[in-house]
């Protein structure tokens, strides 16, 4: 064994990510979290890069993960207010390779603008909560945050604060982690956060908590110790080592995590000693928890609920509370397991009716064109995402706005090849697709970009948005050009028609050949804002052999009628089946044989 | 319940759902009557499936309810999935040749249902079956379907027939009033003009 190490805790979660088999790492600097990822920088084994924003760090952290790779994300407490969005869904879409948030807590706000508590992220997400007191803790913890992630399929979150960050001590290395590769498996029912995946997904997530407290039950890192004294402490993080010099005699409920708190093993300390405080930083975290099971306890009525504690102020705090005449001994309540709804029951044999992209709907073509590749596409939030669902089962996640192009760049960091594209709107390139571009770019990612611009926000009613100038009351203002906008960044950008089929599938042929990083913005106004038809599509029944490949595409024109396709009067003529048919059996009417040879 | 009517609107994006439960709740509240009202919506634009709720009473409290008395269905397969919202003893109103199909039925996935009248016959709920294109054509224009059904349901809702004129004058816009008017009027009458079910 190497010799015993002398740590601040953020150097101990940096060598304990990397001890853990983790092996990329991205944040964004905020005191006191910043020293993990510039420790983890200078570490061998393990890639760190420091993204834009916290949220497009977190989004760069899934696609890794997706990718199969142990994943370490760092940011300081309100850097997870701006990762907040792809945070709470990735609760429901849960994780490939193990991923870790690191979340650094300044209570006193030493260099911060608030002190709120993030344990309450824990809750709010409903995923484990991880709180290391020490170094060596920090250094272990990660590897066991790491195999709960992957164990309960969740993100994990750590929570360090400005004294275990900030603070020294001695860390005895461990034998590294032997891990099993994990290959990225497609998954749209999982990754592909749409209302009927998402309803069935967060069942599982509040079936998860269950577990996850049965784990909290059993955990070495919730330790009753033993006292001599008729005091007990329960107590996390660094509260537990002011706790623990204050009362030495005292009986102590340390808990490494806190979240799902383990009902059980509160009671037990109650069963022990006939006082019970809890000793924590900030917000009544586990008191207000505890004090639901109908569990005398001291908390802050005593402890200061705002800055840092030390053993000083814990001491002064529960001195009189110790001396004072025990409350009368309660039984716990344990809550019950909550109910889930009722599932769904759609109507017994009839046939359902998703949304789907209209007809004519020009993001048809660019995922026939894309499909076409072996990718795994990362999707974002529109229209477009009906593109996941059969029968195109074009793109593979969809976690929230603008999360598309950070977690192709994630992925393909973390594979070191152009495995994943990005497919973004233009309302939502504009809400928070420009930041991941500009990190993909600096950061020297690979991938494909393509940007649906469809001229409105289609989705919600076409809405206008800075690249259209439209405003709420229909007045126009100067419009942001994205084609300017990717070039200004540095990106090399393709505008096509999407319109023209052949053309889209050349750009993004061309641009999946390309080095580096690329964008193609496939360009034409919603169908909706479209009315007049492109032209009548008519069918060659002696040529159409009823194969499908059209039908393959979900256009609701189309559809079979005897031994051929039909078109329905829905049909714009748009004209995307008359080049995916390889046998000329579709065209425009006065049209001599125009698909004839059809598409490639 | 307790005196409060629910009367629930189905169908598929782009049918007018909204615009005729708006109707509807403009008439109730010319009667004097709360009302509350919720929508679905929004998969509107994409083909998927439609639904809003009106309910009205002395007083309502509540702004859903698992089961309607009445059901309007501008299409057969969302009239079909419409029963199964409907409370014992209600009525559904139901576009019955109005047929949108659906992706899956397209690829021959899935079976186009196509006996209505029988499943509202075994669940003991009373159909009003009408062919509320032709009617609407016949007043003007196809897009007023939506309000030959609310006609024809006006047939078993409580409201006087000058609610029923204020409450279309209140949520159609005013180029298009007459036509709905007309509209409206066709499916009131084709109700007392036809055989209806149980």
């Amino acid at each position: 064994m190497e010799r015993t190490l002398f740590f601040s805790g953020n150097e101990a979660i940096a060598y304990g990510a990397v001890r853990a088999g983790a092996v990329f790492a991205c944040g964004y600097p905020g005191t006191p979290s910043t020293e993990i990822l510039e420790t983890a920088a200078r570490l061998e084994g393990i890639h760190a890069q420091w993204c834009v924003n916290e949220k497009v760090a977190l989004e760069t952290a899934v696609g890794a993960s997706l990718a199969g790779v142990r994943t370490l994300v760092t940011m300081k407490h309100v850097g997870l207010n701006v990762a907040a969005d792809p945070f709470m869904t990735l609760s429901l879409t849960g994780v490939n390779g193990g991923l870790v948030v690191v979340s650094a807590d300044d209570p006193g706000m030493h260099s911060s603008q608030n002190e709120q508590d993030n344990r309450a992220y824990a809750r709010f997400a409903k995923v484990p909560m991880i709180e290391p007191s020490d170094s060596q803790e920090a250094y272990d913890f990660v590897a066991e945050a790491f195999a709960l992630s992957e164990e309960f399929d969740t993100p994990v979150l750590l929570r360090s604060t400005t004294r275990l960050s900030h603070g020294r001590g001695h860390v005895i290395p461990r034998v590294p982690v032997e891990l099993e590769p994990r290959d990225y498996v497609r998954d749209i029912g999982k990754y592909v956060m749409v209302p009927q995946y998402a309803r069935l997904r967060n069942r599982l997530v509040l079936e998860r908590l269950q577990k996850l407290r049965t784990r909290a039950e059993e955990t070495p890192l919730n330790v009753l110790e033993a006292g001599t004294a008729d005091v007990g402490i329960i107590a996390s993080g660094v509260a537990y080592t002011y706790a623990r010099e204050a009362f030495p005699k005292a009986w102590f409920l340390k808990l490494g995590m806190s979240h799902p708190l383990p009902y059980r093993k509160v009671a037990r300390l109650f069963q022990q000693v006939s006082r019970v405080a809890v000793v924590e930083e900030l917000d009544p975290f586990i008191e207000e928890q505890i004090r639901a099971l109908g569990l005398p306890v001291v908390g802050k009525a005593a402890i200061p609920a705002d800055g840092e504690l030390d053993q000083d102020i814990v001491f002064r705090a529960l001195e009189p509370f110790v001396s004072r005449r025990p409350p009368r001994r309660r039984r716990p309540v344990f809550p019950p397991a909550p109910r889930l709804a009722d599932p769904p029951q759609p109507a017994p044999g009839l046939p359902v009716r998703p949304p789907v992209l209209c007809p004519g709907c020009t993001h048809r073509a660019v995922f026939t064109a894309l499909r076409r590749h072996k990718l795994a596409p990362m999707g974002d939030i529109g229209c477009y995402t009906l593109g996941a669902l059969p029968p195109l089962l074009a793109l593979d996640s969809c976690l929230c706005m603008g999360a598309s192009i950070g977690m192709m760049a994630g992925f393909n960091k973390a594979l070191g090849r152009k495995a994943a594209a990005a497919v973004i709107g233009d309302s939502t390139f504009f809400h928070s697709g420009v930041s991941p571009l500009i990190d993909a770019h600096y950061n020297e990612a690979q991938g494909l970009v393509i940007v649906l611009d469809n001229r409105t926000t289609a989705m919600t009613g076409h809405q206008g948005h800075p690249g259209t100038g439209l405003r709420a009351d229909r007045s126009r203002g100067p419009a942001v050009d994205i084609h300017k906008l990717c070039e200004g960044i540095g990106v090399r950008c393709d505008t096509v028609d999407a319109n023209d089929y052949r053309a889209l599938d050349a750009a993004i042929k061309a641009e999946l050949d390309a080095p580096g990083l690329g964008v193609v913005v496939a360009l034409a106004p919603c169908v909706l804002m479209v009315r007049e038809k492109a032209g009548e599509i008519v069918v060659d029944d002696e040529r159409c052999n009823l194969c499908g490949l059209c039908l393959d595409v979900g256009c609701p024109a189309l559809g079979p009628r005897g031994g051929a396709v039909a078109v329905s009067d829905v049909c714009t003529g748009c004209g995307l089946c008359i080049e995916i048919c390889r046998r000329g059996a579709l065209s425009y009417a006065g049209a001599s044989g125009a698909g004839a040879e059809g598409a490639r | 319940m307790n005196g409060t009517t629910t009367v629930s609107l189905v169908g598929v994006g782009g049918q007018g759902i909204l615009l005729a439960a708006a109707i509807l709740a403009e008439t109730a509240s010319a009667e004097g009557l709360d009302v509350k009202a919720s929508e679905i919506k929004g998969m509107a634009q994409r083909g998927g499936t439609v639904l809003s709720t009106v309910r009205f009473g002395e007083n309502v409290w509540s702004p859903v309810a698992r089961h309607a008395d009445v059901v309007i269905a501008m299409e057969l397969l969302e009239g079909c999935r419409g029963l199964g919202l409907l409370a014992p003893q209600g009525t559904l109103v139901c576009a019955t040749t109005t047929r949108i199909v659906p992706g899956s039925v397209l690829r021959r996935e899935e079976e186009y249902p196509d006996d209505l009248p029988a499943a509202a016959a075994a669940r003991g709920v009373r159909l009003i079956a009408l062919d509320a294109e032709a009617l609407a054509r016949e007043a003007g224009t196809l897009r007023a379907a939506n309000v030959v059904l609310l006609g024809a349901a006006s047939a078993v809702l409580p409201f006087a027939a000058m609610s029923w004129q204020r409450g279309l004058a209140a949520a159609v816009p005013a180029k298009i009033l007459e036509v709905n008017e007309r509209a409206f009027a066709l499916g009131r009458g084709a109700v007392s003009n036809e055989e209806v079910g149980p």
